[in-house]
């Protein structure tokens, strides 16, 4: 029998979503049904809405997809500017301010505090100048990932950019696609850096070249079937078919509607398509492609470059991201710059954009690992760009625990999450910064922070992985995290180890100093990287690596923050919360 | 290490519980998730599921454990628990 969430998509789904939400926006909060909340918050986010957790009712995140990360100065300047209007709450962040702009593992911005009422401004802002919300969330195509830098990068095989500017306007409000059992993720990748994360997505398009009749063809092979939600992470599997960068729309329309038609609509927590890979394997998987889906006969894969990628590969001899100045293929320069957290004030966003159009750059990046990237930077107003004051915030060259942190929302948002994440990881960063010695050789240490067993700080493929849990301590529950060590993607990729469970947060940061002196005592020298160091110790040894313990860093979030309305308030009690409110943000009265 | 077996999130009905798994000759103590469970759709039955920690356990492998209920056995156990409480509680309440 199909799911509520089905019966639900059945009724109303897809483009006609957008015309509801401009219903609710002209009438306000009070119009949505109490009784229809479920099934209208899961339709919102088709259109790239979701309702915020309990104690913030009536407040909705939003994201907005940017394919492969990629704007123009332009478009970042709206965004800034939009937080700004829009996105401020009713209570400041402590280490954020009052708006902000989030920038995510998948290369969406994510906004809080956003009212139903603003809605139609919003869109009319983010559209004017070519920005959307649509499919950023919900059950069908999704942001596409990839290098931001494509066409740019010096160190790429094949420029991608306009294979996936077609994608998306393919697959973004097509009737055809748009009711899929679950969320379908794609990642097409050009670079030989791997940026792509392609292992990680439903469908990867990764690098490839392939000898047919007698000449060489760039192209792709592709992978099937990876994720990383659930208890159940997989890698993309290789479905031995290379493709053409002609054909590339062609052969995701296939597996897309492959999808669509034989992904589980009974069960969500079966549904997406790397259960569909587990059960027929890879070959069924090519042969109903070939037999139902695509109108000429697929070569089998080609050669790929895995044994070059670095990006999130935990390399000794490669930094695994686009952290400081790289060569343009056009002469010019591309600078990354570090986000700690993705999280970068709405002020400075706007500062940002109108640096990058200063310097005449038409390209921002925002990468999978939370980061930005100015493109663009003549050599000539390089050394300028560098002495840019923002730049002393957002390094291109920071400390290495100021550089390779990834956190998600948490639970000053999220209903799922257990832990305060975002600023706990920017206050173990700076702690780590200050206190801990980095070892020798070490550029970039990356570390993700998850508030639950969901995934979406990538937590599995990390140095070390830190996913949201509780203790008890001194006879009181506290947040805790479990940790994982050990995991990351590049030619051979592997999900972090779990070697301890319920650390309390406050003694994260001295298990990560005890562990950092361990291994730069213990490795064989600086040319073994910690993610070797990791996958050379049995289970026994890497338990044993390491003790948690107090330190001089002090934790304010210890306590239960899911229980609170807002883990920042000065009153911090449910009932003190003001939601639900109306488009002014006068408390309404509620049911609850 | 393995990974936990359940998920783990502000859904889960219980994060942090005191639990012990015993056998012939062993005794060990873990913390513990408990959980329960119906299906979204049309539920047919109740699952009552719990782990322990498993980098705190030696003599089994890691895993969860799972009952299924009836709603009638649910509620049984529901008012056991409740008299159970109440007792507890008057302990409580005594010293």
């Amino acid at each position: 029998m199909p799911t509520k969430v089905e019966r639900w998509k059945d009724e109303t789904y897809g483009m006609e979503i957008r015309d509801h939400l401009l219903r609710f926006a002209e009438e306000g909060w009070d119009a949505i049904p109490d009784d229809e909340h479920d099934a209208w918050f899961e339709r919102f986010k088709w259109w790239g809405l979701y309702h915020q957790r309990k104690g913030q009712e009536s407040y909705f995140m939003m994201r907005i997809g940017t394919p492969m990360g990629r704007m123009t100065p332009e478009q970042l300047r709206t965004v800034g500017e939009v937080a700004n209007e829009y996105a401020t709450g009713p209570v400041d962040n402590p280490e954020f301010g009052g708006a902000y702009a989030d920038f995510t593992t998948r290369q969406s911005i994510q906004l809080h505090w956003i009212k139903v009422e603003d809605i139609e401004d919003i869109w009319d802002e983010l559209e004017s100048v070519g920005l959307s919300t649509i499919q950023a969330c919900g059950d069908s195509w999704r942001n596409i990932v990839g290098s931001p830098v494509a066409g740019r990068d010096a160190d790429e095989l094949i420029d991608v950019w306009p294979i996936v500017q077609n994608l998306h306007e393919t697959f973004k409000g097509n009737d055809l696609y748009s009711n899929l059992p679950r969320k379908w993720k794609v990642a097409v990748t050009g670079d030989r850096r791997g940026a792509g994360q392609g292992d990680i997505n439903d469908l990867a398009f990764e690098p490839a070249t392939k000898d047919i009749d007698g000449a060489e063809v760039e192209g792709f092979n592709v992978n099937v079937g990876g994720g990383l939600a659930r208890k159940e992470p997989r890698f993309a599997r290789d479905i031995d078919v290379f493709c053409r960068p002609e054909n590339a729309t062609d052969v995701a329309a296939g597996l897309s509607a492959l999808f669509r038609d034989y992904g589980d609509r009974e069960d969500r927590f079966n549904a997406r398509i790397k259960f569909l890979v587990d059960e027929w394997g890879p070959e069924k998987v090519r042969a109903v492609l070939q037999d139902e889906y695509v109108d000429y006969e697929l070569p089998s894969a080609g050669e790929g470059l895995r044994d070059e990628y670095d990006y999130n590969a935990g390399r000794a001899d490669a930094a695994g991201d686009y952290i400081g100045v790289y060569d343009q293929s056009d002469g010019q320069n591309f600078v990354g710059l570090s986000v700690l957290v993705g999280r970068m004030a709405a002020d400075d966003v706007i500062d940002l954009a109108d640096i990058a159009d200063d310097y005449g750059s038409d390209m921002i990046g925002l990468t999978q690992r939370q980061n930005v990237i100015v493109g663009d930077i003549a050599d000539e107003d390089l050394d300028a760009f560098l002495d840019e004051d923002l730049l002393s915030e957002y390094s291109p060259d920071p400390h290495p625990f100021m550089r390779g942190s990834i956190a998600c929302t948490g639970t000053e948002y999220c209903s799922l999450s257990i832990v305060e994440t975002k600023n706990r990881m920017v206050r173990y960063g700076r702690w780590l910064r200050d206190n801990v010695p980095v070892p020798e050789g070490v550029e970039d240490f990356h570390i993700h922070l998850s508030g639950c067993t969901a995934s979406c700080a990538q937590p599995q493929i990390a140095d070390i992985s830190l996913r949201g849990m509780k203790t008890r301590k001194d006879g009181d529950a506290v947040e805790a995290f479990d940790v994982g060590l050990g995991g990351g993607l590049g030619e051979n990729p592997q999900f972090a180890d779990w070697v301890k469970m319920r650390v309390p947060a406050d003694e994260v940061p001295g298990y990560i100093a005890d562990l950092l002196e361990t291994y730069e005592t213990e490795r064989a020298g600086p040319e073994e990287s910690f993610r070797d160091f990791v996958s050379d110790r049995d289970e026994d040894e890497l338990a044993a690596l390491a003790e948690s313990e107090e330190t001089s860093y002090e934790d304010p979030y210890l306590g239960n923050t899911k229980m609170t309305w807002y883990p920042y308030a000065e009153d911090t009690s449910m009932d003190a919360s003001p939601a639900p409110t109306d488009g002014q943000g006068n408390s309404l009265p509620s049911d609850d | 290490m393995a990974d936990r077996v359940l998920k783990v999130n502000a859904f889960t009905t219980f994060d942090l519980l005191d639990g012990s798994v015993e056998g012939h000759g062993f005794e060990e103590a873990a913390f513990a998730t408990l959980n329960v469970r119906t299906a979204r759709e049309a539920p047919e039955e109740v699952s009552l599921e719990l782990e322990l920690d498993n980098t705190e356990l030696e003599s089994v492998p890691p895993h969860a454990d799972r009952v299924t209920l009836s709603a009638a056995e649910a509620r049984t156990l529901a008012s056991e628990l409740e008299a159970a409480a109440d007792r507890v509680a008057a302990t409580e309440a005594d010293t």
